[in-house]
């Protein structure tokens, strides 16, 4: 393969936010717009005040040429990351959230920051959601087993964090199994 | 570490002694021990290869005898603290502690293979968080900072780090700083 090493590990996180983008996301546009066909589908028409479903990246584009108004998902709010955070310190294992909450969260808040309600605590609850997160998947290093892993909703982003090293340490645990007498008895 | 053919890992995991107790005499092969004898006697020691461990061992013609880098010694060492143990200066050159063990591992007998995985095993278990930890706090430096963790031990630790640790290593903190790097350009309004 010709791709650098660093790519074949795993998908970059740019790569995840692309994908990330395909999401749908609400916005009040402020220009009108037919509906128009897309390689990924028909979006629009857009009839302001009327609110409409655009993909993610779309949305960005009006948005920085200042065409619409990005509504926050619901999860994207400070009261709802703020009972989350809550649980996930609160209980042994991850909290439901979007899978994901990471690419898209990071990509509204850098271009639609006008449009949440307190961007910057958002930020920090985000913040804080992630190291509480990244302590409990570092705590199951401690019990990594060779055949299984069990780490349940854990987010796209999250996952590919851990992905190249803990697929590396389970290959080496399964390496250090013992293979019983195959047809050599020793010794 | 795998038993591929073409895996340099596993022919630099080779490449090292062991220590075996003769359990036969065999004439005229004196000279393989280097030395100035003409026969191997039985009860005598050499040293000998990986490779020709295998065919001794399992012929029943010597015992092998347990490297110092498995022996009690380190055990007792792994058992009371496996941070604190210098795998890679256990095994001289390349440093392959585990793909040694790996291939002393597949040369025991049953119960010694269980007990000799199960050392291995937490071994590794007990270090990988540490050596997670450490190239996560490499990776939040950034390129220019270049003193580590404080104190000796976490230096020390990762001087002992053996090849494959140090390629978790590595790989832990590429990921680390691919995520950093993600996060942090996100600070600048995108235009």
């Amino acid at each position: 393969m010709s791709l650098p090493p660093s790519l074949r590990q795993s998908v970059t996180p740019p790569e995840l936010e692309l994908i990330a983008c395909q999401q749908l996301v609400e916005i009040v546009p402020l220009i009108s717009m037919e509906k128009t066909a897309f390689i990924s589908g028909a979006y629009g028409p857009l009839r302001p005040p009327h609110r409409a479903k655009i993909p993610i990246w779309m949305a960005v584009n009006l948005k920085q040429k200042k065409k619409c108004h990005i509504i926050a998902p619901v999860w994207l709010t400070v009261e709802y990351l703020q009972q989350k955070l809550t649980q996930e310190t609160t209980q042994a294992h991850f909290t439901q959230l979007p899978f994901r909450f990471a690419e898209i969260s990071r990509v509204l808040l850098d271009v639609a920051s006008d449009d949440l309600q307190n961007p910057d605590k958002l930020r920090t609850l985000l913040k804080d959601l992630r190291e509480a997160r990244q302590a409990k998947a570092r705590a199951g290093l401690e019990n990594l087993e060779h055949s299984t892993l069990g780490l349940s909703n854990l987010s796209a982003m999250e996952i590919n964090e851990i992905r190249p090293f803990f697929i590396q340490a389970m290959a080496v645990l399964g390496q250090l199994q013992p293979v019983f007498n195959k047809d050599r008895n020793t010794v | 570490m795998e038993e591929d053919y073409f895996s340099i890992d596993a022919i630099l995991a080779e490449n090292q002694k062991i220590a075996c107790r003769f359990t036969i005499d065999i004439p005229d092969m004196g000279h393989l021990g280097g030395g100035g004898e003409r026969d191997i006697t039985r009860a005598s020691t050499l040293q000998l290869p990986v490779w020709l461990v295998y065919t001794i061992v399992l012929s029943n013609w010597a015992d092998m005898i347990m490297p110092p880098a498995f022996g009690s010694k380190v055990r007792n060492a792994l058992k009371a603290e496996p941070c604190s143990v210098r795998l890679a200066s256990l095994v001289g050159a390349g440093g392959l502690w585990y793909g040694f063990g790996k291939t002393i591992l597949e040369m025991l007998a049953d119960e010694g293979k269980q007990e000799m995985s199960n050392l291995l095993t937490n071994t590794f278990r007990k270090r990988l968080v540490e050596v997670i930890d450490q190239a996560q706090h490499f990776a939040a430096l950034g390129p220019a900072g270049g003193v580590g963790p404080t104190g000796d031990s976490a230096q020390s630790f990762r001087e002992g780090l053996d090849a494959t640790e140090r390629e978790l290593f590595a790989l832990a903190q590429e990921g680390s700083k691919r995520m950093k790097r993600w996060y942090e350009e996100s600070d600048k309004p995108r235009r």
